[in-house]
């Protein structure tokens, strides 16, 4: 699994960048909040990739630093999974609610 | 014909429809799915993309687990569909109820001086603190407003035997009206028990008044935690403790610890505390960040990470307590464990989404201001009255359920709808927690990431799992407990 096209690092931030066509900006941000406790991230989407920067919170190792970086291209690929999903069992998901919530009275 | 599908309908379906499922990393090699109705499983990562990607081999363990549990249905069965409505449907079965629990705040006066008081007590001159029986008889009526058919009214404080004539007429009148009203109508009286006197303990065996009391561990903990003139409180809690079960019963006397600093490297000696004073459980609860113990700085004293080593160290002991024939229970862990393995709300306001706010219990203040919560009147204490509904004496029924204070923060806390929760497999386990967040982060949502109410219980809902899935006792453990 490797999602990011190139990254690298520059003041203090690395660089993520994901196939633009391939991710969509909405699971990256998700990620980018999900992540929000150690780093801040700047997002840049271009025509080709979207570029994520990754500024730390507070001082990390560069092994740490590395490791985040790694754990965050991972949440991208869940929050893109988790958008499937969804996408997939919408009907399902509003069949099931629209009957455990019928006759309830709580419309009414 | 026969009334079960032949195991081939189990083995050859050629392709599947993925049905609605959250998931959540568990640890490095393995995701947590839950469905709609709280169930979950356990899939490799690798497992879980081939899954969506509906690679998964029909006939094949994984599948058949996720088949049962609902994760997905092929061309050979849709009941899938119906019995998660219908268990959807229970979980949010007690919506309809509305609040059960109704606290009145009868003194906030106390003869206690516990530094991490979350309640801001009162010292015991101070009678312009305690609740009058004009408000109290206004209280009462908001009470039978509720639709609920199982009414609970607990008394509060400060402490509450301070004031216990009040006590005494709230009982005789909600009897009183209850004829009219015919609800599964109970009483509890939240006390540390230094006070309790024969006359009280008779009342209580009469009405069937049930007591909560507080233990913090063995008398040195405790004496330091909960300071009281004579430095007794330990003393005087256990005696009154073996009062009370003489005179009601083993059963209607239940203790709840508080964890401080001083508790944190004492995990076992407080549960053999309960062990040796017969109490068959316990709540390992951690400071809130209310009232003196923001303002002593208690609260902050130790952070998340230390009071998980500390929970998890009591809830391994009490594990191996059973193991060994000492049936005890952790109370935190039943309540999610009820989430995890039944159908069944356990309503604990905590951890209720939609938020326990209101819709669990509400709260009738001393001076017949009405919160939304336990916490939110700790919250008006230290002066910030966000979550303050409405009067007693000024309010309708409909003013106060209808508050903004009320309906704002539980329209924007939904968790299924709040930002990370709403992907989270931990979301059917958890809750909103508006006040919590309001508190400590001026927003009744939270951002999640930094928020540890959600580090806290993320770290419990894991380690509950990886601890019935690694060893099958536990697990039987478990669900002796979510079955309580």
């Amino acid at each position: 699994m490797v999602s990011n096209l190139a990254s690298g690092a520059s003041n203090g931030c690395r660089e993520v960048c994901f196939a633009a066509g391939l991710y969509d900006l909405d699971a990256i941000k998700r990620a980018a909040y999900r992540f929000s406790d150690r780093v801040r991230v700047e997002i840049e989407p271009t025509e080709t990739v979207v570029i994520c920067r990754l500024h730390p919170l507070m001082a990390v190792s560069e092994a740490d630093h590395l490791a985040i970086v790694s754990d965050f291209s991972i949440e991208v690929l869940d929050q893109d999974l988790r958008r499937t999903i969804a996408a997939e069992t919408e009907s399902v998901r509003n069949l099931i609610l629209s009957i455990a919530f019928s006759k309830t009275g709580f419309g009414q | 014909m026969s009334k079960f599908h032949p195991l081939s309908a189990y083995e050859n379906s050629a392709s599947y429809k993925l049905l609605p499922f959250r998931f959540t990393a568990l640890d490095e090699d393995r995701y947590v799915l839950t469905n709609m109705a709280g169930e979950y499983a356990l899939l490799p990562r690798q497992d879980l993309y081939d899954f969506v990607r509906h690679r998964i081999e029909p006939g094949s363990t994984a599948f058949r687990t996720l088949k049962s549990r609902h994760f997905l249905m092929d061309d050979d069965s849709n009941v899938a569909i119906d019995l998660l409505s219908l268990k959807t449907r229970t979980k949010f079965e007690r919506l309809s109820n509305f609040t059960g629990l109704h606290l009145f705040v009868v003194t906030l006066r106390c003869e206690h001086s516990c530094p991490y008081c979350q309640v801001s007590r009162q010292n015991i001159e101070h009678s312009e603190f305690d609740m009058s029986p004009e408000t109290a008889e206004r209280a009462l009526d908001l009470v039978f407003r509720s639709p609920s058919p199982a009414i609970k009214i607990e008394f509060q404080g400060g402490e509450p035997l301070l004031n216990f004539p009040l006590i005494r007429h709230i009982v005789e009148r909600a009897t009183e009206l209850n004829k009219v009203h015919n609800r599964d109508l109970g009483f509890v009286i939240a006390t540390n028990l230094a006070l309790v006197t024969d006359e009280i303990l008779d009342f209580c065996r009469a009405q069937s008044i049930a007591i909560s009391t507080s233990l913090d561990g063995p008398a040195d903990l405790h004496n330091k935690n909960r300071p009281r003139p004579g430095g007794d409180s330990h003393q005087r809690a256990i005696a009154g403790i073996d009062r009370v079960r003489q005179a009601l019963g083993r059963d209607q006397i239940s203790a709840i610890m508080t964890t401080t600093t001083a508790s944190l490297k004492r995990p076992r000696e407080i549960i053999d505390e309960y062990v040796a004073h017969d109490f068959r459980g316990i709540f390992l609860r951690p400071l809130s960040p209310y009232g003196f113990a923001m303002k002593t700085k208690w609260y902050a004293a130790y952070k998340t990470p230390m009071w998980l080593d500390f929970y998890f160290d009591g809830l391994d002991y009490i594990i191996e307590l059973n193991k060994a024939g000492v049936p005890f229970s952790e109370y935190y862990a039943s309540v999610i464990l009820t989430k995890m393995l039944t159908p069944f709300q356990p309503g604990y306001v905590d951890l209720s989404s939609p938020a326990g706010i209101g819709i669990g219990a509400l709260v009738y203040n001393y001076d017949g201001d009405v919160y939304a919560s336990d916490e939110s009147r700790m919250l008006a204490e230290m002066g910030d009255k966000s979550f303050r509904l409405g009067n007693v004496h000024k309010d309708s029924y409909e003013d106060i359920i209808l508050s903004p204070a009320l309906l704002d923060p539980l329209e924007a806390s939904f968790a299924a709808s709040a930002p990370m929760c709403s992907t989270c497999a931990f979301e059917p386990y958890c809750g909103a927690e508006p006040v919590f967040h309001h508190a400590t982060q001026g927003d009744p949502v939270g951002r999640k990431p930094i928020s540890d109410f959600c580090n806290r219980n993320m770290a419990i809902f894991r380690g509950l799992i990886t601890r019935m899935e690694a060893d099958a006792e536990t697990r039987h453990l478990f669900a002796r407990w979510a079955n309580r």
